[in-house]
């Protein structure tokens, strides 16, 4: 008798779960004008754009306060820690926002996924002044689907006062002589760094023979180092403190450093940097079409690609930005006055989909558990 | 005759009654428990074996494959869960070994403001567990309080900190212990002051010495105090993640980091099922075997 209402009771949830977000057929069916747009728009996103985490005024000044004058609609951010969570989130359809803010080597798995609508250009003015380059991750089977904005570097960053690399190589990343004093991200993006390391073709398509391989070079080498960050900022902290001297980073981490005067260096390594780009996507089932478009304008215009760059040493979408602006070594980290070279190898390999990501996952996990 | 029927129907209803009443206050908990506890656990139990599908990527069909690779695969994660036992384990003696002085100073040392002391005792407990862990940090890191008297009384230098301090699992188990002694100390100081006191007054009638009493007559009637103690700490500490997170670094990864991690950063959550339901086996083993010895009832009266 309790078997059987147990066994009920997983049925009706099992009925219950949440359907997936299906693909929305609002192309045929005309769209309510903005002033029918129920408003309060809701932006899935990273710490510290827009949010408030890292400058609250300054942020809100550049993300919120154009938007709100375009609209006299007030966003309001849901933060997820890194792609992985937010995707995760989407996937089982736990996410009722609008505006989305996935980086390029995800692209193809929302739209894969129905979850996201095509962005209509035309409707966004500060779009002219965005770099077609970027511009390009974001299309998908021809349609715009995501609007990439910021990017940025992926590189080992030391601290030249502690430091001498024998080579500008990713090998400083297990170099014996700075044992414990090293940092790695806390993502399968380590197993590609080993990869284009260890001379592997395309780390982001590697076999399970090339993966294996990489997990048990990893392995080898876990003992040196002293923590795998989440968070850019947690990694910052500690280097800041001293308690590491070496560490896989994003520029954010290089912009601090200088800021506060220490001797980092912002390798380029032999190997090539890897450049990531994150970009804008609007979700399926957002009711907010014409406001979402509007907070994308936002984020294209020039004032906040000159924020992304003061502050975060990341690169932005919008080229109009004047080079003499910024601090000289802004421009020298993003290699901002070469925009085309620095994109492309060898100076750096953009950050691609991996189409067997639970593969990747999986070697990752045996690396943090062994 | 008939006035023991009626004396008999009368205790058959008030019975029943007590039945009724005992059915009405117990159906508030078991609805909480079937709803929140054991339809969630079927649920995930389901999931692990592929019955239930969530994310389009699911296979959907029924398979015993990833339960197969975990227990006899030569899985990563059933060294990881060995090596989360034996982490348990340490601390599981560590902090019993500690608190039982703690109990036994309380109960049978302290005669005036008991449990005023007891609450002292306590009282750490009810402060935030993030910040009592987080201020190990402090406390162990390469520039923190110990490597900084280090320097100071110059046994190291401070280019050279004791590294291992933090981000391992001397962190861990340092940390757990930290957290669970005061809870852990609790089980022991009851079931030594319900000790029978004319017992030991005895024993030392009969000239015994004070160790001679402890070993002979205070530790065995204690021994369900330290095996609930001992269950208390070992059973949470195995799934423990939120330590191990942040101090553990790379080499105090455990078995529950896994299982987060495995539910967070992708969409492979029929392994993470796997590894939960596991988990939740073994414990319940666990549980059951240790169920026989610990006689709850001399434990709490």
């Amino acid at each position: 008798m309790r078997y059987a209402g147990i066994a009920a009771g997983a049925g009706v949830l099992a009925s219950c779960k949440k359907a997936s977000t299906s693909a929305s057929a609002a192309s045929g069916s005309p769209r309510p004008a903005i002033a029918q747009e129920p408003g309060g728009l809701k932006v899935f996103d990273w710490a510290g754009y827009g949010g408030g985490e890292y400058y609250p005024k300054d942020e809100k000044a550049v993300f919120t306060a154009p938007y709100e004058k375009a609209t006299g609609d007030t966003p309001t951010f849901v933060l997820f820690e890194n792609d992985d969570d937010g995707f995760t989130k989407v996937a089982t359809g736990n996410a009722p926002y609008d505006v989305v803010h996935p980086c390029a080597y995800r692209f193809k798995d929302y739209v894969d996924l129905g979850a996201v609508q095509p962005w209509d250009p035309s409707l966004i003015k500060n779009f002219s002044q965005l770099s077609p380059l970027l511009e390009q991750l974001g299309q998908i089977d021809g349609q715009q689907y995501f609007i990439p904005e910021d990017w940025g570097y992926i590189a080992p960053m030391y601290n030249a006062d502690q430091v001498k690399p024998t080579e500008d190589s990713w090998s400083l990343l297990w170099d014996d002589r700075y044992a414990k004093r090293i940092a790695w991200i806390n993502t399968l993006e380590m197993l590609v760094i080993a990869g284009y390391y260890n001379g592997v073709a395309d780390p982001w398509t590697m076999t399970d023979d090339e993966l294996a391989q990489q997990r048990d070079f990893l392995i080898s080498k876990k003992d040196l180092v002293s923590f795998f960050w989440d968070q850019s900022y947690d990694f910052w902290l500690k280097f800041k403190r001293g308690d590491v001297w070496v560490g896989y980073a994003w520029p954010d981490a290089y912009g601090y450093a200088s800021a506060q005067g220490m001797n980092a260096v912002y390798m380029q390594p032999k190997e090539g940097r890897i450049h990531w780009s994150c970009g804008l996507g609007l979700f399926a089932d957002s009711q907010n079409y014409y406001h979402a478009h509007d907070y994308a304008n936002t984020w294209s215009s020039v004032d906040t690609a000159s924020f992304l760059e003061n502050f975060y040493y990341y690169g932005h979408a919008n080229t109009s930005v004047d080079l003499k602006s910024l601090p000289p070594g802004v421009v020298k980290a993003l290699n901002l006055d070469n925009l085309e070279a620095a994109l492309s190898p060898p100076l750096s390999h953009p950050e691609s989909w991996i189409s067997r990501r639970d593969v990747y996952a999986q070697y990752w996990s045996e690396v943090k558990a062994a | 005759m008939a006035a023991t029927a009626s004396a008999a129907d009368a205790a058959r209803r008030v019975r029943r009654r007590d039945r009724a009443s005992t059915a009405a206050l117990l159906s508030g908990p078991l609805l909480w428990l079937l709803l929140f506890f054991l339809a969630p656990v079927v649920y995930v139990a389901l999931y692990s074996v592929g019955g239930i599908k969530i994310f389009p990527t699911d296979a959907g069909v029924w398979s015993v494959g990833d339960w197969k690779h975990l227990l006899v695969g030569g899985s990563v994660y059933m060294g990881l869960f060995w090596k989360s036992v034996r982490i348990s384990l340490t601390v599981s003696v560590i902090v019993v070994l500690l608190a039982y002085p703690v109990g036994y100073f309380l109960a049978l040392v302290v005669r005036k403001r008991k449990y005023i002391l007891l609450l002292l005792i306590i009282a750490p407990f009810l402060t935030s567990y993030l910040l009592r862990v987080l201020a190990w940090e402090v406390i162990l890191g390469d520039s923190g309080v110990i490597n900084s008297f280090l320097s100071l009384i110059h046994l190291r230098s401070s280019d050279h900190p004791v590294t291992w301090l933090l981000n391992s699992q001397f962190s861990v188990v340092l940390v757990l212990a930290y957290v669970w002694v005061p809870f852990v100390a609790l089980p022991i100081f009851v079931s030594l002051d319900n000790l029978d006191i004319s017992l030991l007054e005895a024993a030392s009638d009969l000239g015994a010495s004070r160790l001679r009493t402890f070993w002979r007559i205070t530790l065995p009637l204690s021994i369900p105090g330290v095996i609930a103690a001992f269950v208390f700490v070992f059973v949470p500490t195995i799934g423990e993640f939120v330590t191990p997170l942040l101090v553990g670094g790379p080499s105090g990864y455990m078995y529950g980091n896994a299982i987060q991690d495995v539910f967070t950063r992708g969409t492979d959550w029929q392994t993470g099922s796997v590894l939960a339901m596991f988990l939740l086996v073994v414990v319940a083993g666990l549980m059951a075997l240790f169920g026989r010895y610990v006689r709850v009832r001399s434990v709490a009266a």
